[in-house]
């Protein structure tokens, strides 16, 4: 028997991680994209909240982006949330990435994210499901869709989990795998991270930043700018004559957004200065790329 | 015998007089009649007319009484003709003289008294400019036309007054115009500035829009202050100048909104229609052209709380009147034309459950119904919109004592000077283009009075790339830091303006 875009489990390209866990291994692939047996040798599968908070944004963007530039291909399920953005981040630094669909592999799902797709096909990418045609998802096939993400990859990266996230599914997968678990600790007020906090104490691996991936998957880093991941938004420079201005106000702003990111309000108030002289400042700093507006809160860069 | 009164018509904003012709006849079988196409509240008033009479304790003649309303092919409406009507028939009655160039409008009780009537204002104006001398209106309705110099008005109370005024046994004094709102001005204002804890930035986007007529939309969670800010907008406007207030008081005198005894509205009109509202109620129409909020908020606040609840087909209704400051309703038979030159402010939570961004809840909804919930305002009508601001929780327990005794911080009254010298800064640069502030420049005007230094321009192009800023958008950018120059006085706009301007672009909600 012979599919178009289909790899059995009996065929040589197979993903050799994927047969692995045995009895749970689907038996056929479906694919698009263009199939070569190289992506899945360093697979990292990176899930988390869909409820993603700016927190989860920033660590997703910051570790993700480093492993897939080094060469981790980054596996995850097309939700929107932390799969989502992980997928993006992959992208954006030019690295490759598997989209693993809970639908009939001819669906898109979620369907608005399609120049996401596009974009992953574009760039050697793959998707994948064990579903053939037009099937829709329900609330079994996601969690089955779990053990494909797991199954793939050496490892499993965890941002942001809730208590009763999707996402500990694919970590009890990844476990029952014998693959790495990483996890990413998050604040232990935030709702959202705590079950990825259950999951270091119960001695999962924790991750602060992409060196100890790399450091499991024998890569090295490469050389980056600092604390930036990719290329600087491309624009006029800017003019040195207002480079300087205001610089005392700004060494304070940078040093309080350090410790925590703060809304303009609370910044004012903080410094004691008008929202508007405030205002001013943080956007000639935005325009310089000192800091970011994420929702409405300033971060550093 | 024929008697013939004169009185007029309001269709919208203008007036045109009718003729009320009396004819009581000897011969024929005794009746009431009114032709001249009457709807059902004139031709009702034939009951009114007659009992107010026989309350006056005079008898109703047993005669045919015929009432013609000229010109007949106009359609009247409204009670305004009980008085014509029946001073038309007393004076054939009693002969009594009635004084020459009068003017006649009013509604009657059964009792014979005279009852508020919508529209004095404009009957006041048109009586002038027609050459009448005298307008004869009810009581309460007197200090409304009283705005109107050059003419008597004559307040009456009721028919037997108005008849012993006639054969000058007692006589009606005109009545002399009275301010009625000035005293009561700061108790209309629900809140001062000062009463908005925190809200730092939006407070100063308030500044802003108030000082050069911005629309400002602000998005943010339940319960941050977003209702008040709004509320407390109208306390940081300038007060109306006397062609303003007039604008609005005509107005508001065909829409009827003027209660017995008032007059000139001389403060700046908030409405704040719900979002269930028609099109019609907010635009203005119906089979007789009413003007609708927009109208009523002329040279006002138009607050949209809600704003992405309002159906989709009224908020697009809103384009062109915010375009032109003017809306024009057509209907097969009539159409009118109502000024609506009004400030939009638009409040809106950032999502479904209105609770992204939030610091404390979490936000339930996915992405996707986020993006809907936002895409529900157009981009042009976004556009339209020059001030875009977060309105965040505010925390009171992390405020220190300073920040939350409201004496400490600024009153409205001193955000309303800065308005109102800014305000003068425009209005003395734009005097030869017919406009009266920033808002309302057009493409030429920027380019004519908001020159950019190289710096400036530099800034705005970085910005442009940066946060992906459409063409539109940045002319908005430029309308809003020549305000804020105004603010200053500067009569440059420099990079501090505009970075502070960049401020208040749109975020997110572009409903691209």
């Amino acid at each position: 028997m012979k599919f178009e875009n289909c790899k059995l489990i009996i065929d040589k390209e197979y993903p050799k991680l994927l047969k692995e866990i045995g009895k749970d291994a689907p038996k056929q692939l479906y694919y698009k994209g263009k199939w070569d047996g190289e992506i899945f040798e360093n697979c990292l599968a990176v899930v988390g909240s869909r409820r993603m908070t700016t927190y989860g944004k920033q660590v997703v963007e910051r570790i993700v982006g480093e492993a897939a530039a080094a060469g981790i291909t980054i596996v995850s399920g097309f939700m929107y949330g932390v799969d989502e953005t992980a997928h993006e981040a992959a992208l954006r630094v030019g690295g490759r990435t598997i989209a693993v669909m809970p639908c009939g592999i001819d669906l898109i799902h979620p369907e608005y994210q399609q120049d996401l797709y596009a974009e992953i096909l574009n760039n050697k990418g793959l998707v994948v499901s064990e579903y053939e045609g037009n099937m829709q998802p329900s609330i079994w096939t996601y969690p089955r869709r779990n053990r494909i993400v797991a199954g793939l990859s050496k490892a499993a990266l965890i941002v942001e989990a809730g208590e009763k996230s999707g996402s500990l599914i694919t970590a009890n997968f990844a476990k029952k795998f014998k693959r790495k678990l990483f996890v990413v600790p998050g604040p232990i007020t935030s709702e959202t991270s705590k079950g990825a906090n259950q999951l270091i104490k119960q001695g999962a691996a924790m991750v602060t930043s992409a060196r100890d991936i790399l450091d499991y998957y024998s890569l090295r880093k490469l050389n980056f700018e600092k604390s930036s991941p990719y290329p600087a938004i491309a624009g006029p420079r800017p003019n040195p004559d207002f480079q300087n201005l205001f610089s005392v106000l700004e060494e304070q702003i940078i040093e309080r957004l350090q410790r925590e990111p703060l809304e303009i309000d609370i910044l004012a108030r903080t410094l004691g200065i008008s929202a508007s002289k405030l205002g001013t400042t943080l956007s000639l700093m935005q325009l310089k790329g000192q800091i970011k507006l994420e929702g409405n809160r300033y971060y550093v860069n | 015998m024929l008697i013939k009164i004169k009185s007029a018509a309001n269709r919208g904003l203008e007036t045109i007089g009718v003729d009320v012709e009396v004819n009581t006849a000897s011969r024929g079988l005794p009746g009431f009649d009114i032709v001249g196409l009457a709807d059902k509240a004139v031709d009702e008033s034939k009951e009114r007319v007659k009992t107010a009479i026989i309350s006056s304790r005079i008898e109703f003649p047993q005669k045919k009484i015929t009432v013609n309303l000229a010109p007949a092919d106009v359609p009247k409406e409204g009670s305004v003709y009980d008085l014509p009507i029946a001073v038309g028939i007393l004076s054939t009655l009693t002969n009594c003289k009635i004084p020459e160039k009068s003017l006649f409008f009013g509604e009657l009780s059964l009792d014979g008294s005279l009852r508020h009537t919508k529209g004095a204002l404009l009957m006041a104006l048109f009586a002038k400019e027609s050459g009448f001398e005298n307008i004869f209106v009810p009581k309460d309705s007197a200090n409304e036309a009283a705005v109107i110099k050059g003419i008597k008005v004559f307040p009456v109370e009721n028919l037997s007054q108005l008849l012993l005024h006639f054969s000058e046994r007692e006589c009606i004094l005109p009545a002399v115009y009275q301010k009625t709102e000035e005293e009561a001005f700061d108790n209309l204002i629900e809140f001062d500035m000062r009463d908005v804890l925190g809200q730092e930035q939006a407070k100063r986007a308030m500044e802003i829009a108030a000082a050069g007529g911005h629309n400002i939309l602000m998005v943010g969670s339940p319960g941050t202050g977003k209702t008040m800010l709004a509320r407390a907008l109208p306390g940081i406007l300038p007060p109306l100048n006397e062609k303003e207030s007039l604008e609005v008081t005509k107005i508001h005198s065909s829409a009827g909104t003027i209660p017995p005894g008032g007059s000139l509205i001389t403060i700046r009109q908030f409405r704040s229609p719900h979002h269930t509202g028609s099109p019609a109620g907010l635009i203005g129409g119906g089979t007789k052209p009413h003007p609708g909020e927009i109208s009523l908020a002329h040279r006002g606040v138009l607050f949209l709380d809600e704003f992405n609840e309002f159906p989709r087909s009224v908020l697009e209704a809103l384009r062109q009147p915010l375009e032109d400051g003017y809306v024009m309703i057509s209907r097969s038979k009539e159409r009118a034309m109502y000024p609506a030159r009004f400030m939009l402010v638009a409040s809106a939570n950032p999502c479904p459950c209105g609770y992204l961004n939030h610091p404390k809840k979490t936000c339930v909804c996915s992405p996707r119904q986020i993006k809907k919930y936002q895409k529900r305002i157009s981009g042009p009508l976004l556009d339209r919109i020059d001030l875009h601001v977060d309105v965040p929780p505010v925390d009171v327990n992390e405020l220190s004592e300073n920040q939350k005794a409201s004496e400490f911080l600024e009153p409205s009254s001193a955000i309303k000077e800065r308005v109102i010298l800014a305000r003068e800064k425009q209005t003395e640069r734009l005097r030869n283009d017919s406009i009266h502030v920033n808002a309302e420049m057009k493409n030429n005007h920027i380019k004519k009075y908001c020159k950019l230094s190289k710096e400036v321009e530099q800034i705005l192009q970085q910005a442009g790339v940066k946060f992906q800023l459409s063409a539109r958008a940045y002319l908005k950018m430029i309308k809003v830091a020549r305000t804020i120059a105004d603010l200053e006085s500067s009569s440059e706009i420099t990079i501090s303006h505009m970075a502070e301007a960049l401020q208040y672009r749109p975020k997110g909600y572009e409903g691209v």
